[in-house]
């Protein structure tokens, strides 16, 4: 094992531990987790039964199952990211980071991932715990199976794009407001909020060509019970993309970075 | 009663300082209500009607919420921070100055990115509520009983901060009431909907007042209004009974 590939180890694991030590934080993440994602999937399966069954191709158990899925796999992570990794570059913090003899966005992932374990544990739990209640048994147990990895490539694919964009920081030093709009394009274009095929044609489309389907859509389409196992090719494709991107803009950033003061 | 004006004043000023702040702030504010409305529009374009509700009558609640929480959230920030203050140690500023407390708490910080919502909320329902005088009078009506009815309920849910020493209560409170007003109430049943419109009373924050706006009724009006009384007083009575027995955790200070 290289030694970047060892730092990132231990910062993942030793994060994923410290989060997992403050069981009432949890709780409460979990807790509105598990408020908000029981809110949009009554609207959806009012809506499905209302109108004879099904929504855009989706039964009220499949749009039950998709909606929490989509949801643990957003909420696991801080919305905020954006905002504290930009802050880390903008006020000189992540200088302390370029000390390590290992890829300085290689680390901030690996440890905001181990962050979002615990996190994502016990959402995705909860959340099947809720959907079972409310919706019914899973559709397709496969389905839900492959939900499983394509969690966590959804939060690595979340955790590279959102540190791309927050190294703009490194150029207009306030990229704070970022990740407001970033959230949004994941509720809309991710499909968080709106299963991709309730979607207008062309937004559906649209959004087919960009990243933010891998973040909520494939592990809550896989979890709906559509066994789609092009979807984890789909996130790992992504995900090689989004770190790179992550990686040449924090490259480019560590270059020009000057930083005053003692 | 001067000291507070004045001190709201200051805090109106103190987000007004930099206004190239504040504009980018209310105007992201106003982009992530549009989002909420182009998903709206989406939904019912695909559903038609839920439980009663179309996009007119959603896009009503929208610009009740936005309008009755930005107020709250924007110009009485900190109604939504007395768990944090209490818990920081953030109330012993508040405690050494001759004013009330908690009317001074609540003035003293204004949210720029919430007030984005009230403008929004405003600009929405000139836009897309169908305004006329009535409607008009209805809505301002509507809008301030739900914004007491709201400061209520998160000065009460902070105030649990004095007796259980945390603050996630009145954290998770907070997201609650706010998440659910911004959803048609009809959508639930049972006891999920008996929650809305007491321990959690998101109803009565959009619900209710944008029911009012489209069909008056003595009923809806007495109960809105009583539900402001009952909230704002168990509120003052909370935080009086808590302020009581608050011992400092002198941290110095972020009222």
């Amino acid at each position: 094992m290289t030694v970047a590939k060892s730092w990132a180890t231990v910062a993942a694991v030793s994060s994923a531990r410290r989060a997992g030590r403050d069981p009432i934080a949890l709780a409460v993440s979990v807790g509105f987790f598990a408020i908000v994602a029981s809110v949009i999937a009554t609207l959806w399966r009012t809506a499905a039964h209302v109108h004879g069954g099904t929504v855009a191709g989706y039964t009220a158990v499949q749009l039950t199952w998709y909606l929490y899925f989509a949801e643990a796999a957003v909420t696991a992570l801080n919305p905020r990211q954006i905002e504290l990794t930009g802050d880390d570059i903008a006020s000189g913090a992540v200088a302390v980071d370029m000390l390590r003899p290992a890829s300085v966005v290689g680390i901030r992932i690996a440890t905001e991932f181990g962050r979002c374990v615990p996190r994502l544990t016990a959402s995705a739990a909860v959340g099947s715990g809720l959907a079972l209640i409310t919706g019914g048994a899973p559709t397709d147990s496969l389905g839900l199976l492959l939900a499983v990895p394509s969690l966590a490539l959804a939060v690595l694919c979340n955790l590279a794009a959102q540190h791309a964009v927050a190294g703009a920081a490194f150029w207009v030093r306030d990229a704070r407001s970022a990740w407001f709009l970033y959230q949004k394009l994941i509720f809309l274009l991710g499909a968080m909020l709106i299963p991709l095929e309730a979607l207008p044609h062309w937004l559906h489309r649209t959004a087919e060509l960009l990243p933010f389907v891998t973040m909520a859509y494939a592990p809550a389409r896989l979890a709906s019970g559509h066994v789609e196992p092009q979807l984890l090719l789909l996130q790992l494709g992504w995900l090689v993309v989004l770190i790179a991107a992550a990686v040449a803009v924090f490259g480019a950033g560590e270059r020009r970075l000057q930083l005053v003061g003692g | 009663m001067r000291a507070i004006s004045a001190t709201m004043r200051a805090a109106i000023a103190e987000a007004w300082a930099n206004r190239s702040a504040f504009w980018t702030q209310l105007a992201a504010m106003a982009l992530n209500d549009l989002v909420w409305v182009v998903f709206w529009v989406l939904f019912f374009g695909k559903v038609g009607t839920v439980a009663g509700w179309d996009r007119t009558r959603v896009l009503l609640l929208l610009a009740t919420v936005t309008t009755d929480a930005g107020l709250v959230l924007g110009l009485l920030s900190n109604a939504r921070r007395i768990g944090q203050l209490l818990v920081d140690g953030g109330l012993d500023a508040a405690l050494a100055l001759p004013v009330r407390t908690l009317p001074y708490l609540l003035v003293r910080r204004v949210d720029a990115v919430n007030v984005g919502d009230v403008v929004f909320g405003i600009g929405l329902f000139f836009l897309a509520c169908h305004p006329t005088p009535e409607r008009t009078a209805l809505y301002v009506l509507g809008a301030t009983a739900g914004a007491l009815v709201l400061i209520g309920f998160l000065v009460l849910v902070g105030s649990l901060s004095f007796f259980t020493g945390r603050s996630e209560a009145g954290d998770l409170g907070f997201q609650a009431v706010i998440l659910l007003a911004s959803y048609p109430v009809d959508i639930f049943s049972g006891a999920t909907k008996a929650l809305l419109y007491t321990a959690i009373p998101a109803a009565f924050v959009s619900a209710v007042p944008a029911r009012l706006v489209d069909h008056l009724t003595v009923s809806d009006l007495v109960t809105l209004l009583a539900a402001a009384v009952v909230f704002v007083a168990l509120a003052a009575t909370t935080f009086a009974i808590g302020l009581r027995r608050y011992t400092s955790n002198a941290l110095w200070s972020r009222a």
